[in-house]
């Protein structure tokens, strides 16, 4: 029979149990009766004789087997009714536990979403990406090269397939106006590998992806299907214009189903690989920028994969030594890769609400223990009763089991609520197919965490040595918290208590140390005053295709945008800081020694304007900016950065001096002070960044405005001078420049944001504990500070004999906290910036804010127990 | 007086029980009854013990209940043995005897030492 049916029958078994013991105790009667003893005397001789009918039911039932789930029930029914007598306990410590379980479900569930399985590709745990890596000296990612990846495919043998595929912004035209969509580059083999295909139409043929004919054939995805052709179930075979590629009308030959977006996430629109770049840019072994899908053989391990690219690009290595030698690839996993930025932060996140939790459950432990020493005489009557220590355990369990079953229940809500709004919060944007839920795995978290809080919460106070002995409990009834080891425990649970809210405290005190580095940092530039407009130009207006042109359409569009009111000056460049789109160059020195290959300079360079450095507000050192008559397709004149100047001609003059990029010799006309273009952490030996001038050959244009007020309050105006210029102008973007630059930080802010809030909640919770405690042993000593005072001790010697109390509990806390802080800070470091994560400062000032808390949570207990009068106090013995 | 009673060593009870049992279906109070008859009033089985062990065994499955008409004219449990219960009664039976020869020798040699 099973434990349930057993469940099930229970009153059945219940009423034979009854019936039989009845039978006994009948015939026991019957007998007396027969010698002679009257009915009354016969039956109390027989109950007398019998025993506890009571006990010996529960002794019945304990052999029948299935007491436990029998006393669960009662236990429950017995916890609920328990915990109903002392409301203010249960709300207490539920709301605690839900604070802690709700936060732990909360951070869970997004740990959850970001899990390996979460990727939506068939069988993706054997997908990977491959990256082209150079070692020069530290190793950095630098994508593949077409005939790189040609090799690695041809000649490997530990992938079903390989794909090259690569996310770019394009223009679309023929609609009301020029919109730009994120497109993807992919070899033909990118849909099979992704198990996807169309849901109209086909994906691309092998011979659609061919240098020799490049063909105009895109698939389109599923929302611009419906946006722009109102979901036609005859699309395919029409024509879609697009600005940017090497065709104007291409023919769509495919439509993918809803939810597909590419490994970009936001891709709505597949072109042939072939037509990534021009074509001698394609046959360039060096000229590497995409990375590589690729799906395991069934089987093959990723190791086994990363050992086979290792041996080959060794082979290619010594093939091509001009352009292969230190390389290597990278094999990495996908889900890795797509959720890079988020793991860290919330391994993070899942170690603080942790840290949350254990302050709750302390806090918690120590109310249950209070109320425990309350209930001395309840407990010392029911083991005179007879229940064993071992069911008194259970039923204090029981009763911390359902105090953390309701948190949890509470908890979930709680989480419900949080989840979607840190997705939505969250700066490290969540990939579209991510949705966080509460799935089973997370409830099976949510279960295991509350049901470890439970039964630690009973098992705690209920296994102090004197808790629960019916000696202890009829001989010191009233004044068991007094008892030494329960004092251990209690400071025990005091310090861990005060550790875990000091470690939360100092992360979240390194945090906002670093915000608030990265907030003054100096960028070079001043981005409080410069609005950044992206926008993207005809091919025609930017003079591609036709012979170089002077710079009319461009510095017209200029001229209009600085009568703007409150626009003092305006400039065109070919990207902005932080805006993610500046590329490397090599480059050479002028009467330099020759270098190693491997080890040529490099530099970022951005083509300009000559108002570039007064728009943005970076100082000139040296020299000027560029006149009229240099902007030029093909420039002869450099200005260059300050670190660049400084690593060449270290005290010495720059100007005049020449150097190559590319094929150009241009002379150096200025130096510009250093700007933080693409990281706000960066290392001390970055790149050097040279300014070209502008040429008007861009057909992505970042125009820089600079304001005399607010620079978004600019947007709207800016917007409509642009569109009354030229319609073909497609404006993608108009942000402030601190929006950018403050994106960077914004991880490490909404970081910060978290880690504060759990700081105090631990703060809130520890100072809630520490007042508990001191209160508890006010009200336990009040007798003795009764006396004391009878006997003429004044107000102050009981009060700092109430503080001692506390305070070793306080100062080891804060010690073994602080030690903690330092062991748990190296974790932290990543996401540290100019702060060392053992920074003495925070840890003195979390320290003293910490240290003052306490005190004040000590201080207030303490201070009733000098208002005790001796005489009511002594009364009450 | 009553004459002198002895507790059940440790374990022997659900022996005595099934031996009882053996001897035909039989109530928990037939029970009791019997064995302090069989030891002439010398084993007295605490009554707090009895349906315990009882419902001990029959929930191993030496025992079988089931509710049958009794003399009182109301129905009562009547255990009585099952294939299981005679096989285990068998063995606890050999292992008694066992046990009791076994501390009788001791006894003896002990005894024989100290005349």
């Amino acid at each position: 029979m099973s434990g349930w049916r057993r469940l099930w029958r229970r009153t059945e078994l219940d009423r034979q149990l009854e019936a039989e013991l009845q039978d006994h105790l009948d015939r026991l009667t019957a007998d007396y009766v027969r010698t002679g003893l009257p009915e009354v005397e016969a039956r109390r001789r027989a109950q007398l004789e019998f025993g506890g009918l009571e006990q010996m039911k529960e002794a019945s039932r304990d052999v029948r087997g299935f007491s436990l789930l029998d006393d669960l029930a009662r236990d429950t029914r017995h916890a609920l009714r328990s915990l109903g007598r002392s409301p203010g306990f249960a709300v207490v410590a539920i709301l605690t536990l839900a604070v802690g379980i709700g936060t732990n479900t909360a951070i869970f569930s997004l740990v959850n979403a970001v899990r390996a399985g979460a990727v939506p590709y068939e069988a993706s745990d054997r997908l990977v990406l491959l990256w082209g890596n150079v070692r020069q000296p530290q190793v950095a990612r630098r994508g593949a090269s077409l005939p790189d990846f040609l090799d690695w495919r041809a000649q490997s043998s530990s992938f079903e397939d390989l794909a090259a595929f690569d996310g770019q912004q394009m223009t679309l035209l023929g609609g009301d106006e020029p919109e730009r969509i994120t497109v993807e580059f992919v070899s033909p083999s990118y849909f099979p590998l992704l198990r996807t295909t169309t849901r109209l139409g086909r994906t691309f043929a092998a011979g659609e992806d061919l240098l020799s004919s490049p063909t105009p054939v895109v698939v389109i995805g599923d929302g611009l299907w419906k946006r722009r052709y109102g979901s036609d179930p005859r699309v395919v075979g029409q024509s879609i214009a697009l600005g940017g590629g090497p065709f104007r009308d291409y023919t769509i030959v495919g439509v993918m189903p809803p939810g597909f977006r590419g490994l970009t996430d936001t891709a709505e629109l597949w072109l042939p690989f072939s037509q990534w770049a021009p074509v001698d840019t394609m046959h360039d072994r060096g000229a590497r920028g995409f990375p590589v899908l690729a799906r395991l053989r069934h089987g093959v391990g990723i190791t086994v994969a990363q050992d086979e690219l290792h041996r080959l690009s060794g082979l290619l290595a010594e093939t091509y030594a001009d352009t292969n030698a230190n390389r290597s690839v990278e094999v990495a996993r996908l889900d890795a890769e797509l959720f890079q930025g988020l793991r860290p932060a919330l391994r993070t996140l899942m170690l603080a609400v942790a840290l949350v939790l254990g302050i709750a459950c302390v806090n918690v432990a120590n109310l249950s223990m209070t109320r425990l020493a309350g209930r001395q005489r309840d407990t010392a009557v029911r083991r005179a009763l007879g229940a064993t220590r071992a069911r008194l355990l259970r039923q204090l369990v029981t009763e911390s089991c359902v105090l953390a079953a309701i948190g949890a229940a509470c908890g979930l809500v709680i989480a419900r609520m949080v989840v979607p709004a840190l997705v939505a919060w969250s700066p490290i944007a969540f990939p579209s197919f991510v949705t966080p839920s509460l799935d089973w795995r997370v409830a099976l978290f949510t279960t295991v965490v509350s049901l470890l809080c439970g039964v630690s919460l009973g098992l705690v106070p209920g296994l102090q040595p004197h808790a629960l002995r019916l000696v202890d409990a009829l001989k010191d009834a009233a004044r068991m918290g007094a008892g030494r080891s329960t004092r251990r425990l209690r400071d025990g649970l005091t310090i861990a208590e005060i550790a875990l809210a000091i470690v939360l405290l100092v992360a979240a005190g390194l945090l906002i140390r670093s915000v608030r580095n990265l907030a003054a940092l100096d960028l070079g530039f001043d981005p409080d005053t410069t609005l950044a407009v992206f926008v993207s130009v005809p091919r025609e207006t930017a003079g591609l295709d036709g012979p170089p042109r002077p710079v009319v359409g461009i510095s017209a569009l200029l001229e209009r945008l600085e009568t703007l009111p409150g626009v003092t000056a305006a400039s065109v460049s070919s990207d902005l800081p932080f805006d993610g789109r500046s590329s490397a160059q090599f480059f050479v020195v002028e009467g330099q020694p020759p270098v190693d290959p491997q080890d040529r300079p490099r530099a970022y360079q951005h083509r300009v304007s000559p108002a570039f450095f007064r728009t943005l507000g970076i100082p000139l050192v040296r020299g000027r900016t560029f006149a009229e008559q240099e902007l030029t397709r093909t420039p002869t004149v450099v200005v260059v950065s300050e670190g660049l100047a400084r690593r060449f001609w270290p005290g010495g003059d720059p100007i005049g001096q020449r150097l190559r990029l590319g094929s150009d010799w241009l002379t150096i006309i200025g130096v510009a002070g250093d700007v933080r273009y693409r990281r706000l952490r960066q290392g001390p030996d970055v790149d050097p960044d040279v300014y070209l001038p502008w040429g008007d050959s861009n057909q992505h244009l970042a125009i820089a405005l600079r304001a005399t007020g607010p620079p978004a309050s600019l947007a709207a105006a800016t917007r409509a001078a642009i569109r009354d210029v030229d319609r073909s102008i497609a404006i993608s973007r108009i942000a402030p420049m601190r929006e950018l630059s403050v994106r960077q930080a914004s991880p490490a802010r909404f970081l910060m944001w978290l880690m504060g809030a759990f700081a105090v909640m631990a703060l809130f919770l520890a100072a809630i504990g520490i007042y508990g405690v001191v209160s508890y042993l006010v009200s336990q000593r009040t007798s003795e500070i009764g006396v004391r005072m009878a006997l003429g001790a004044d107000r102050r010697a009981v009060r700092r004999l109430m503080l001692r109390q506390s305070a070793w509990p306080i100062a080891i806390g804060l010690a073994v906290g602080l030690g903690g802080a330092m062991a748990v800070g190296p974790l932290l470091q990543s996401q540290l910036f100019g702060v060392a994560a053992f920074d003495l400062a925070t840890l003195v000032g979390v320290a003293a804010l910490f240290g003052s808390v306490a005190m004040l949570a000590s201080y207030v207990p303490a201070r009733r127990a000098t208002r005790i009068d001796p005489l009511s106090a002594i009364r009450t013995e | 007086m009553a004459p002198p009673r002895s507790d059940l060593p440790q374990g022997t009870l659900d022996l005595l029980i099934l031996q009882v049992v053996a001897l035909g279906p039989i109530h928990g109070y037939g029970i009791a009854q019997r064995l302090q008859q069989i030891s002439r009033d010398v084993l007295q089985v605490q009554q707090g013990s009895l349906y315990p062990a009882l419902h001990r065994l029959e929930n191993r499955g030496y025992l079988a209940a089931s509710w049958k008409p009794s003399d009182t004219g109301r129905d009562a449990k009547f255990y009585r043995l099952t294939t299981k219960g005679r096989a285990q009664l068998k063995q606890e039976t050999a292992n008694w005897a066992r046990l009791a020869e076994a501390v009788q020798l001791v006894l003896q040699a002990a005894g024989g030492g100290a005349r």
